[in-house]
């Protein structure tokens, strides 16, 4: 579904990405972990165009993302892409945020979308918090507003840049049950995460990148029960117990 | 100060009304209001222009807002009031001249506000409207520039204001506005001067300072509201 060949970026002089190869296949989750500045981020957000990439193709089933012949636009409605920091539109409802691309993109009449919103929300629990603007929300309810945002387009795919790194530790379980009930529910994603109880329960695969690569990967089980490079050693050690 | 106030301060408020056009404070404010209101449109275009990633908007563009911010605003009244009855070919009255030169005047002080106001949103909200896959369009007319304008409400409000002061240019092509209005009284009297300018300073600056004060208050609650709204936690270690 997902396939990275040989991915390299730069940043100026910094090499962010140095060869990344692997796949990730339809209705699995995998599970990115690494140092801060490992390239995590960068890798995700080059799966829908948000960072081009200057060597290699990642490819969404056949269609290479970096091709000039594409929709971007189009491609982009099918992966969806949580952030770190939410960023839900300010001055909308939570239901203005999910009806925007409705209305936008889908097309779909104004009543309807409205409905599939508040469906939307419901699914991540929130359906009475359809006219509240994100300042009056909590953290745990923003980042599931922004997941509901996302799924209201229909993705195949969702990317997840460590979606409860900026949540008071009490909020984080909410959203990771989101997440979790979305992996069981078939869909293809990609998490960045330093949560290693949801990476051991619900990924597929574990990648652990350092400097650009994936230095290591793997079931779950074995990445964390018997770790190889000497990194991915010392970063379980520290971070292990989360 | 007090006697002439009573006897003209209809003439200040709206010049010769009822019995001849519409002048004074009135007519100060409809310039200034209905000047600035028109120039939005083309602050926004030059806004986005300049932001463009396209060089043969931006160029232009820049060229347009430095050329217009380096001259002074008198310079573009003698300009509209020569050269566009030559274009139109029909002579214009000081008010519409003052008003097309407002326009483009704060056409290119208006774009520098609302181009600092997009510069100033947060990267975030760009690249979530494009991970939804929306286009240029909706993204800037949903997403960017709602919230652009609302946090630079506070300094349109004081360009505003700026633009009030400079409607008194409006005098030296006969604008029959408030600076007119007190020349005119200052003409009927002949000898006090000093009392029917110091009105006329008082009402300006009551004025401003009013519209001033109420800018600020916005800001206040501009940044209240904002402050409620994005919190990034320190990632956890
Ligand atoms: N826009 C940018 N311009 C220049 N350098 C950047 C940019 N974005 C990221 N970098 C650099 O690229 C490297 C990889 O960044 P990236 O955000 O992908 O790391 P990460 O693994 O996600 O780290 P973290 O865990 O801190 O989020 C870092 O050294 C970072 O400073
Ligand atoms: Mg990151």
């Amino acid at each position: 579904m997902i396939r990275f060949e040989n991915v390299e970026k730069w940043f100026g002089s910094l090499h962010v990405l140095a060869g990344v190869s692997g796949e990730v296949k339809r209705g699995e989750v995998t599970v990115v972990l690494g140092p801060s500045g490992s390239g995590k981020s960068t890798l995700i957000r080059a799966v829908t165009r948000l960072e081009p990439i200057q060597r290699g193709r990642i490819l969404i089933g056949d269609v290479d993302v970096a091709s000039r012949e594409i929709n971007i636009n189009r491609l982009r409605q099918r992966i969806g892409f949580v952030f770190q920091a939410f960023n839900l539109f300010p001055h909308l409802t939570a239901l203005g945020n999910i009806t925007l691309g409705l209305e936008r993109l889908r097309r779909i009449p104004k009543a309807q979308a409205k409905e599939r919103a508040i469906q939307e929300l419901a699914r991540v629990g929130l359906a009475d918090k359809a006219n509240t603007v994100p300042a009056k929300l909590s953290g745990g309810q923003r980042q599931r507003v922004a997941i509901a945002r996302a799924l209201a387009m229909d993705p195949e795919i969702m990317l997840f840049d460590e979606p409860t790194s900026a949540l008071d530790p009490e909020k984080v379980g909410e959203v990771l049950q989101v997440m979790k009930a979305l992996a069981k529910s078939g869909m293809t994603m990609i998490v960045v995460t330093h949560e290693m109880g949801f990476a051991r329960e619900v990924a597929n695969t574990v990648w652990f990148m350092d400097e650009g690569k994936i230095a290591e990967s793997g079931a779950p089980g074995l990445v964390f029960g018997t770790p190889e490079n000497p990194r991915l050693k010392r970063f379980l050690a520290r971070d292990g117990d989360h | 100060m007090v006697q002439i106030l009573q006897d003209y301060w209809l003439l200040f408020l709206v010049g010769q009304y009822p019995h001849g056009p519409i002048g004074g404070l009135a007519m100060t404010l409809f310039m200034a209001a209905v000047g600035l209101s028109l120039s939005f449109p083309f602050a926004v275009a030059l806004a986005l222009a300049r932001l463009s990633p396209y060089r043969w908007l931006r160029l232009p563009a820049t060229a347009i807002v430095h050329v217009v911010r380096g001259l002074p605003l008198i310079m573009f009244i003698f300009w509209v009031y020569f050269v566009v009855p030559l274009v139109i070919g029909r002579p214009v009255g000081g008010v519409e001249t003052l008003v097309i030169t407002l326009v483009v005047y704060e056409a290119s002080y208006l774009s520098e506000i609302i181009r600092a106001g997009i510069l100033g949103l947060p990267k975030g909200q760009v690249e979530a409207a494009k991970a939804l896959g929306l286009g240029y369009f909706p993204t800037t007319f949903r997403v960017v520039l709602p919230q652009a304008l609302h946090n630079m409400l506070p300094s349109m409000v004081s360009q505003f204001v700026s633009t009030i002061k400079e409607t008194s240019l409006g005098y030296v092509i006969s604008a029959n506005e408030l600076t007119f209005a007190a020349a005119q009284v200052n003409n009927q009297l002949m000898t006090r001067p000093f009392e029917v300018y110091g009105l006329l300073a008082l009402t300006y600056f009551a004025l401003c300072f009013a519209l001033t004060s109420a800018a600020r208050l916005l800001e206040r609650r501009i940044a209240s509201e904002r402050g409620g709204g994005l919190s990034l936690a320190a990632a956890p270690a």
